[in-house]
């Protein structure tokens, strides 16, 4: 069920009883962009931070313990054109309560609170506040380079894209962080606050009535021209892009990017899914086969799809005198791929994993709200759960060909280990 | 066959341990797509001095094998076992722990057919001279990813501080030295001797029909043949031995300095498992109460800029041992470990240990329990770990209701000791000493 409750604000419900929990997200979409990013992650710590009535987090966890242990918090993240900050509640049914209390009602009371009156005076959010997450944030940022498994795909994303907005981390970057500040952060959320496509989407065994009166009380003006998302395209390029960089670590990694030109439940996005999970998608593909089991080259190896931007990565952990053997091995499997080297049994067990992942998928309150936004603005998605199988199983050997063909290295990213570990 | 409900959480259970000793736990979820089953043996890393099965002197094997036979499991002679449950639409995945070895998959259909696969793989090794040698490389590479990790090399830091003298505090993994060592004999040496039934247990959770699935499960086990069984004499020093190094320190490529304060409980912990799960409990409440986020301490710290969102506690305890660890990156280790032993030392009189605190946290703990009842894993997880003679995890609302401040007062009493304190830290590279 979908209803509008003005313009550009749109409520989803999902009734189930299989949980014990109803979820609930809100959540602001806008066009991606290197300019915002970096605010909309700081703004979404400073409203989980505090508030104007929940003045430190610890009145906000109070409240939360007092709803039995209410989970709230906000994630940011993106998806080809598009940057979401979306507020996620999670709280227990009340039917599973000692003394079956209203938390529903009182949560959304909290979220009236926690989103439209923030912790701020005049134009600009409590200082104290503000430079205190501004500094966490931060150092946040600069620890997640210490994940060299993420700092490969970081570096990967800002080689392979041409766009500074693509390029740049779902949480933005230390120097864009900087030049915010209580005044202007303050200034970007009455603009996202009253500009954002809002979409509010709520799983559970709830009364959708009962949960309409009860998200009308939060005050969403209309919108005139609410951002509707899509897909972000990149030219191909002429040349492969190559970039290496060394550093005091033991195991090496070697990323990946491709372009396949192929997205979201468009031309030969079924196709896209069982090649990737050949290609490297599951531990019977062809590179974890052929790159571990195999050759013993590396600890990990895998493919992934990113269908909002037409992107591919492959990432690996190696011994850095590996790489060019790697390397080779990589393009040898996709050039079997290419070949239509797949056995029957590959092609169906590949399908039978995607069903199950799909079929599974249906089990994760998650992933259904996921899927229930994407559906509301990418209406090819609508499919029944038997045409998505239906589709699925049409996959020739002759289609994933053609993907394999279509698909082609771009970048590589090198992140060369210095250390080895006698000397560690 | 035991049924027994649970209608405060709409659960009932089925359990049946069989002739052979394999306990069997179901748990229907009629309105799941997903089954999810894990098939545990209580062996683990720590597990490396013991009598083998049909034998009479202890003998020593080398670390991280535990680890090592997990791996080897999956490979038979006429291939990889993962392949056949992708055939039948399952994902496998087995991990090891201090204590344990779990195996399992989930599945949206074919239940029998990746049930019998489970039962069939754990229950008949495959290893060679050969295969030994080639998952050499591949582990050693294992370890080295966690060599670079940070945060698992604070918990080992810690770990070796409390446990110098205790197998705990080797990687699970065992080290690239340790496992050259193994040999295909060694392997089956501790398989033969840990895999029996009766140290094992079979959980099932999801879209199942419980009697045709115990069925299903005993005409396997009546197919196969075990020795009698007999308890496991292993050789491991007691896990509450006092005796701990106070402070050591590590540098790595990180950005902000790390610390952690572990305490080793050095307190003989309570014999049934009913009063070791009110232990836990308790101890769970206490952490929370003390460095939980609706504490004035974690307020206090994070606004002081000691604490940044990185910053943790946990209490572990498991067999005869436990320890808690809290953690965090800070720009002043020193200060942080130091607070932090104040907290400890003054629990008892703390303005965040108050009866109406523990109230707040209990129904935050509820709420946070029934939460996790979503997920099939936690669940199976949870059961694999109790042998549920007196107590289930369903009991945990129970339990949580009867704990008062008294309870908590006694895990300050027993577990808060300066003596068995101990700091880690880890410094950036740049400021090497």
């Amino acid at each position: 069920m979908s209803i509008s409750l003005v313009p550009g604000v749109d409520l989803h419900v999902i009734p189930t009883t299989k949980y014990k929990t109803i979820k609930l997200y809100i959540r602001f979409a806008e066009t991606l962009s290197k300019e915002t990013i970096s605010q909309r992650t700081l703004l979404s710590n400073l409203l989980e931070t505090n508030s104007l009535n929940y003045s430190t987090q610890a009145d906000i966890s109070k409240k939360l313990a007092d709803m039995y242990g209410a989970s709230f918090g906000f994630q940011v993240s993106k998806k080809g054109d598009s940057h979401y900050l979306t507020l996620v509640l999670n709280i227990v049914n009340e039917k599973f309560l000692p003394h079956h209390e209203n938390i529903l009602a009182e949560a959304i009371d909290f979220i009236k609170e926690v989103l439209f009156y923030p912790n701020r005076s005049e134009a600009a959010f409590d200082l104290e506040t503000f430079e205190r997450e501004k500094t966490n944030l931060i150092e946040y940022i600069e620890s997640i380079y210490d994940d060299k498994q993420s700092e490969a795909a970081l570096k990967l994303q800002d080689l392979y894209f041409q766009d500074n907005d693509q390029q740049t981390p779902s949480f933005g970057t230390i120097k864009d962080l900087e030049k915010v500040t209580a005044n202007s952060l303050s200034a970007y959320y009455d603009w996202m606050l009253a500009n954002n496509a809002v979409d509010i989407l709520v799983i559970g065994d709830v009364d959708e009535e009962e949960l309409l009166s009860l998200v009308k009380i939060l005050p969403f003006e209309p919108r005139t021209s609410p951002f509707s998302p899509g897909f972000y395209h990149q030219p191909a390029r002429q040349n492969l892009l190559e970039k290496k960089e060394q550093q005091p670590v033991v195991q090496s990694k070697l990323n990946l990017g491709f372009r396949t030109g192929i997205y979201y439940h468009e031309t030969d996005y079924f196709p896209l899914q069982v090649f990737n999970g050949l290609f490297g998608g599951f531990p019977h593909s062809k590179l974890f086969m052929n790159v571990r089991e195999k050759e013993s080259m590396a600890y990990y190896t895998s493919s992934s799809i990113d269908t909002f931007r037409g992107y591919l990565t492959v990432q690996t952990g190696i011994e850095g005198k590996n790489k060019e053997r790697v390397l080779e091995l990589i393009q040898e499997q996709l050039e079997s791929l290419k070949h239509g080297d797949i056995t029957d049994e590959e092609l169906l067990q590949t399908k039978e994993m995607l069903r199950t992942h799909y079929i599974l998928s249906l089990d994760n309150g998650s992933a259904l709200l996921e899927k229930s936004y994407l559906m509301s603005k990418y209406p090819k998605a609508c499919l029944s759960d038997e045409e998505w199988l239906a589709c699925l199983n049409q996959v020739t050997v002759e289609d994933i060909k053609r993907v394999a063909n279509q698909v082609t290295l771009e970048a590589v990213y090198f992140l060369e280990g210095s250390l080895s570990y006698e000397e560690d | 066959m035991k049924k027994i409900n649970y209608p405060v959480v709409e659960e009932t259970l089925y359990q049946e341990t069989l002739d052979n000793g394999l306990r069997v736990t179901l748990l229907p979820k009629p309105d799941f797509h997903k089954t999810y089953s894990l098939f545990t043996t209580e062996y683990g890393s720590i597990d490396n001095k013991f009598i083998p099965i049909n034998q009479k002197e202890y003998c020593q094997v080398p670390d991280g094998i535990a680890h090592f036979l997990e791996h080897k499991m999956f490979e038979k002679e006429d291939g990889d076992v993962f392949h056949i449950f992708g055939k039948q639409g399952a994902s496998a995945n087995a991990y090891t722990s201090f204590t344990r070895t779990s195996y399992l998959f989930s599945t949206t259909d074919q239940v029998v057919q990746n049930l019998e696969t489970l039962l069939d793989f754990v229950q008949e090794p495959y290893f060679t001279e050969e295969t030994v040698e080639k998952e050499k490389g591949i582990i050693a590479q294992e370890i080295q990813m966690y060599q670079d990790d940070p945060n698992w090399r604070l918990f080992f830091g810690i770990l070796n501080n409390l446990y110098p003298n205790h197998p705990l505090h080797v990687d699970i993994a065992g080290t690239v030295e340790s496992i050259q060592e193994i040999t295909a004999k060694d392997l089956y040496t501790c398989y033969e001797t840990f895999y029996h039934p009766s140290n094992m247990n079979l959980f099932i959770v999801g879209n199942i029909e419980p009697n045709a699935i115990m069925k299903v499960i005993k005409d396997n086990q009546l197919k196969k043949e075990f020795e009698p069984s007999a308890p496991i004499k292993r050789d491991l020093p007691s896990g509450t031995e006092p005796g701990i190094i106070k402070e050591s320190s590590l540098t790595m490529p990180i950005s902000k300095p790390k610390a952690v304060l572990g305490i080793k409980g050095v307190t003989p912990l309570p014999t049934t498992e009913k009063e070791q799960l009110i232990y836990k409990t308790a101890a769970s409440l206490l952490f929370q109460l003390l460095f939980g986020s609706t504490s004035q301490n974690q307020l206090s710290m994070y606004n002081e800029g000691l604490i940044d969102d990185s910053f943790s506690y946990e209490f572990n305890l498991e067999r005869d041992f436990y320890f808690a660890d809290i953690s965090t990156d800070t720009k002043e280790p020193e200060r942080f470990v130091k607070t932090i032993e104040d907290i400890l030392l003054t629990a008892k009189t703390s303005p965040d240990v108050t009866d109406e605190r523990l109230a707040l946290l209990k129904k935050r703990l509820l709420g946070k329990h029934l939460q996790s009842l979503n997920s099939l894993e936690y669940i199976a997880n949870q059961f694999s770990q109790l042998t549920f003679e007196t107590v289930t995890l369903f009991d945990l609302t129970e339990i949580i209701a009867q704990i008062q401040l008294a309870d908590i007062y006694q895990v300050v009493d027993t577990f808060f000791l300066a003596e068995n304190f101990s700091h880690f830290f880890m410094y950036p590279e740049e400021v090497k000493e």
